[in-house]
């Protein structure tokens, strides 16, 4: 451990982090100046950095890493054909802004959004733009993103654009372009929230001592505004995810969580008489606002993309009706269009009177004469996609740059622009700024770009005061694109003075506000008995397994009858006990996973992380575990992490309906398992071992010597597990506690009448209440297996159609 | 010329099916210098909980009807009683290919009647350089915008043949047209996407053809479904003409149009989604029958 005055002397020598730091040629750098030295904003956390020296450094980013794991952030990689989740790739050191430099960025997205609003409130309104010539009719008419159906519905919040994001770079001279406008459905503001706590995390001390703007104030000014939208209507606010498989769902339930709104998938919404309803497990209940993280194009399958399987049937006639405000308005993405950038100066010039306060990137639509022959002219140092491209041209693998062309591609491109030149946009090529990225211990320039956020309140657009930087993983300015491993840095805007702290914990003195629950929507409920459900699944088959192995481990013969007897009887459960760890154990743990993986809103992530967790122990046992002794470990190793998760989920769970319905799943499934297993190991043939093995499967070994001192032969264990009132494995307790939560649940009992699912299970209770053990023969064991399943039909018809 | 028109549209689901949703385009619309609707009516069986309707972008009738309990059919009735008129052929005021080029840099509107929306691939027309070569034939042997599109019209009907198992509804045009086979629908995208091929706008139209013919005259093929023929963008003189490549003719008195869209899609009678996983079956009548 060096001590403080070595670690000054260092900073001063030339080990210090910035001694070797060299930007590259002709390109700005954000840390340093053109003459070498250090921006002043950037000069106290380089200091700082130092101060901590390298071990101290590279133990606190691995902090923050820590905590993103901890966190299970995630984004989904596309490198197949579903994707894989990866981890969040947080650059560690944050990009430093001075505030005057953040003011210019402000003003000029101000008056960028403003301008947004104006054009799009005209494309779906009377169509001025094209009929004075500023806009060419086939950027419209032949763009997908021009929704048909939307044309002349004014919106119900009387706005089109309520949430934007614009990704900026900047250029030589210093200044920032706007590269591209997101409009559609922008992502990442979710990210930036966490890549801030994550920064914090390693740098909390730092974070504290410089002045640097909170982000909560920007979240809760469009909090408020979104409540105030619905406030004025019957029903709240609710985000619209396309589900688990898109790339940012860890940010759609992150949002949701952080603001307090509803999750919603398409399927959880229907229209009736006009309005948008969600279906829940009270019945239908109004939601007017809905801040969609879905292309519009998905949202109704009736009158958008008729392919769409994630879209709610009606949502334009609801629309149309003016009972649902959309964030954006469907249709808003149109702006994204990469030919829309080059008529934004002149747009701006005509509709404002002023010019644009930030620059667009310099864009030629090739649609016209003189523009294409520029485009043509300049062909090397261009870089050249489709007209109605939306995605940033350095990130746009159908974009290419000119002179990069081999000789016959060239000469095709360069056809194609002089015989179809309206399909085709020019744009400058990028020189981005770089900013330092820790790398093995050192920093290192690379590229990178700005992404800011717009919301819109009641006074107006606010811009989040930071955003997050996307940082290069070469020197290269394409390689920025996440999907081709850049990084994303925290954002920091610098204040000369002590800003405001905001949260969005209401301050002292503040009003208490009890936020009612809500109504939990039908297919989360599903979701959420089928996790209970196959997480229950998963302990009865490892439980069944570990004793199968045990028994192989000793009598080393697997012709004994029991043996094969168990093995016929898991094989009537999917699950094939001649491997160590069958596939159908794996596929109950990925069902429970995917289950989970659709309601991660609703439970802890540390409740996510277990079951994750879970998931990669089972399946490097797969690879590795051999049958006997081996795999009694290894079953016992998963019961302790399906323990783990049940104990996490059952301690921390707040008991609203969400938790009665897991707890429905995991009660149903284990009285369905126990009845199972009791019918088969009671029954009159059944090998010599059978009730040994019942007693271990159903963790009753201990209570049954004890309770029953002589044995009383097959009716004490049929007692036991099956009447019991007391043992939480019998099936009695199971349908006991089933009753219970049924009678709790939304309409459970209502002017005194029980719902028909308490019902059922309030007679299968009384039924075992009155029965003696001798009644209980295997014909009668497996039919009370088949009324435990007909109850879940039960709770189905009632609670999720 | 005075028209009854009487469609029925009948759907037998294998499963009963509940909460399900559909959009009706089958009305006719008043079209000035074309067509007057005197009388509508539309009824469906089972009764929707909801009815409500709206024009489209396009200008067409739409009919939104909802249930939301089960059941195990649906049938449309739609009985109308429509005016059509009958003007004299046109003459050809139409441009070369060329002039046509010209006047639609020149067209700065997207008005839902702008050509503008007629030139790009729609959902069911993709562009296709096989069709789009067959079609530049037409423009080669044609003076006019509007010679080539008859002369396309009438290559279709004559090298192409009317069979109705060829096909199904959601063929596309690429299909048949290397099949050489189809029905009106399939006739109609291969001659849109031709036309978009080489640049002239083109949309679909969707109607009725009247079923009895006049005395000494032939029964048109597809009288006894709904029918579909192609309206053509002929330049600012001569406008919208349409064309019928199932009868080799200009749409006349005979045609009762329904309505109008880039393709099929646009205006398909019924487009609905159903909660089950069933099969469904259609049947479909029309009796088109003149009053006068």
């Amino acid at each position: 451990m060096s001590t403080r005055n070595e670690r000054q002397a260092a900073r001063h020598g030339a080990h210090g982090l910035i001694a070797d730091y060299k930007p590259l040629p002709g390109v700005p750098d954000e840390m340093l100046a053109p003459d070498g030295r250090l921006r002043p904003a950037w000069s106290q956390l380089i200091g700082a950095l130092d101060d901590l020296g390298p071990t101290e450094l590279a133990g606190r980013f691995e902090r923050a890493d820590q905590y993103l794991r901890d966190a299970g952030v995630y984004y989904r990689k596309y490198d197949g054909a579903a994707g894989k989740e990866r981890g969040w790739p947080l650059a560690h050191v944050p990009l430093i802004l001075d505030e005057a430099e953040w003011r210019t960025i402000t003003r000029g997205l101000t008056q960028r959004a403003e301008l947004l609003e104006t054009i799009v409130a005209d494309i779906y309104g009377d169509n001025q733009l094209v009929q004075r010539g500023l806009l060419p009719p086939e950027l419209i008419a032949r763009n997908a993103e021009f929704l048909r159906p939307m044309v002349g519905i004014e919106p119900a919040s009387g706005h089109y654009l309520h949430f934007c994001a614009f990704e900026l770079g900047r250029g030589p001279n210093g200044g920032w372009w706007v590269l591209g406008d997101r409009t559609q459905a922008p992502s990442g503001a979710g990210f930036a929230l966490e890549n801030r706590v994550a920064t914090t995390r390693a740098l909390s001390d730092i974070y504290g001592r410089m002045h640097v703007h909170r982000l909560a104030g920007f979240f809760r000014g469009f909090r408020d505004a979104l409540n105030g939208i619905a406030e004025s209507r019957d029903g709240g606010v609710g985000i619209l995810t396309p589900g688990q498989h898109n790339e940012t769902y860890f940010e759609h339930a992150y949002i949701a969580r952080y603001l307090g709104f509803a999750l919603l998938e398409g399927e959880d919404l229907v229209v009736d008489d006009g309005q948008v309803m969600v279906r829940t497990v009270s019945g239908l209940k109004p939601v007017s606002v809905l801040w969609r993280r879905m292309d519009a194009s998905f949202a109704d399958p009736l009158e958008l993309r008729y392919d769409s399987r994630i879209g709610t049937p009606g949502l334009t006639d609801a629309i149309r009706q003016g009972s649902i405000s959309m964030v954006n308005a469907l249709g808003s993405g149109i702006l994204e269009t990469r030919a829309f950038a080059a008529f934004m100066p002149n747009l701006c010039r005509t509709l404002t009177g002023s010019e644009l306060e930030l620059p667009t990137i310099a864009t030629w639509w090739c649609g016209g004469a003189a523009e294409r022959r520029h485009v043509i002219d300049n062909f090397d140092t261009m870089m050249v996609g489709s007209a109605f491209a939306t995605g940033l041209a350095i990130e746009d693998t159908e974009t290419v740059v000119g002179g990069g062309l081999p000789p016959h591609q060239r000469q095709a491109l360069l056809d194609r622009l002089e015989a179809e030149g309206g399909a085709f946009v020019g744009q400058e090529q990028v020189h981005l700024s770089t900013t330092p990225l820790h790398v093995g211990g050192r920093l290192e320039p690379r590229p990178m770009t700005l992404r800011v956020y717009a919301a819109r309140t009641r006074d107006g657009w606010t811009i989040m005061p930071g955003g997050f930087a996307r940082i290069g993983s070469t020197p290269d300015s394409s390689a920025i694109a996440m999907q081709r491993g850049g990084q994303a840095a925290d954002v920091w805007v610098v204040s000369d003075q002590p800003v405001e702290h905001v949260t969005l914990l209401p301050g002292e003195g503040e009003e208490l506000v009890r936020v009612s629950a809500g109504s939990l929507p039908s297919r989360a409920a599903d979701n959420l008995i089928w996790l209970g459900r196959y997480a229950e699944r998963c302990e009865a088959t490892v439980r069944i397994l570990r004793a199968y192995n045990a028994r192989l481990a000793e009598s080393s013969n697997p012709d004994l009858p029991i043996l094969k007897d168990t093995r016929t009887y898991l094989d009537g459960l999917g699950v094939d006990a001649s491997t160590p760890l069958p596939t159908g154990l794996l596929a109950a743990i990925d069902s429970a996973v995917n289950s989970a993986g659709q309601i991660r809103d609703r439970f802890s992530p540390d409740g996510w992380l277990a079951l994750a967790d879970l998931r990669k122990t089972a399946r490097t046992f797969a690879h590795k575990v051999e049958a006997g002794d081996d795999a009694t470990r290894a079953m016992t190793v998963l019961l302790r992490k399906l323990a783990g998760f049940s104990g996490l989920v059952h301690e921390n769970m707040y008991r609203f309906a969400g938790w009665r319905f897991l707890e429905i799943g995991r009660r149903l499934e284990r009285g369905i398992q126990i009845s199972g297993a009791v019918a088969w190991l009671t029954r009159k043939n059944a090998p010599e071992g059978a009730l040994d093995l019942l007693l271990e499967i159903g963790d009753s070994v201990m209570t049954h010597r004890r309770r029953y001192a002589v044995s009383a032969g097959v009716n004490s264990y049929i007692d036991l597990l099956v009447l019991d009132p007391l043992n939480p494995r019998s099936v009695r307790f199971q349908i006991a506690e089933l009753y219970q939560q049924l009678e709790r649940l939304p309409g459970g009992i209502e002017g005194g009448h029980l719902s028909i699912a308490a019902k059922a299970a309030l007679s299968l209770d009384t039924e075992l209440r009155v029965s003696e053990p001798a009644a209980m023969t295997t014909p009668h064991l497996n039919r009370l297996g088949l009324d435990i399943g007909n109850l879940a039909g039960l709770i189905a018809d009632a609670y999720f159609v | 010329m005075l028209y009854d028109v009487r469609l029925e549209l009948h759907y037998d689901y294998d499963a009963a099916v509940h909460g399900d949703r559909h959009l009706v385009r089958v009305s006719p619309i008043s079209i000035p210098q074309v067509q007057r609707v005197i009388a509508a009516s539309l009824s469906f069986e089972p009764r929707p909980e909801q009815e409500t309707s709206f024009t489209d972008f396009f200008g067409n009738l739409v009919t939104t009807i909802a249930y939301s309990g089960y059941h195990d059919h649906l049938d449309v009735r739609l009985s109308a009683r429509v005016q059509v008129e009958d003007p004299p052929s046109p003459a050809d005021l139409s441009p070369t290919l060329t002039g046509l080029r010209e006047e639609l840099s020149r067209l700065w509107s997207v008005a839902a009647s702008s050509p503008q929306h007629f030139l790009a691939a729609s959902p069911r027309v993709p562009l296709d350089p096989a069709i789009a070569a067959y079609a530049r034939d037409s423009v080669a042997s044609s003076p006019s915008v509007q010679a080539a599109a008859l002369d396309l019209c009438l290559r279709i009907h004559r090298e192409f043949r009317y069979d109705r198992e060829a096909t199904k509804v959601d063929t596309g045009p690429s299909e048949a047209f290397a099949l050489k086979r189809g029905v009106c629908q399939d006739f109609a995208h291969v001659m849109i996407a031709g036309l978009r091929g080489v640049g002239i706008p083109a949309g679909y139209v969707s109607g009725f053809l009247r079923t009895i013919p006049p005395k000494g005259k032939p029964r048109l093929e597809g009288a006894d479904a709904m029918h579909a023929w192609v309206r053509v963008w002929c330049g600012q003189h001569a406008g919208w003409i349409e064309f019928d490549p199932t009868n080799a003719m200009l749409a006349g008195p005979d045609h009762i149009t329904i309505g109008h869209g880039r393709d099929y899609s646009d205006i398909s009678p019924i487009v609905g989604v159903l909660r089950t996983s069933g099969e469904h079956s259609a049947k479909q009548s029309v009796d088109v029958v003149r009053v006068e």
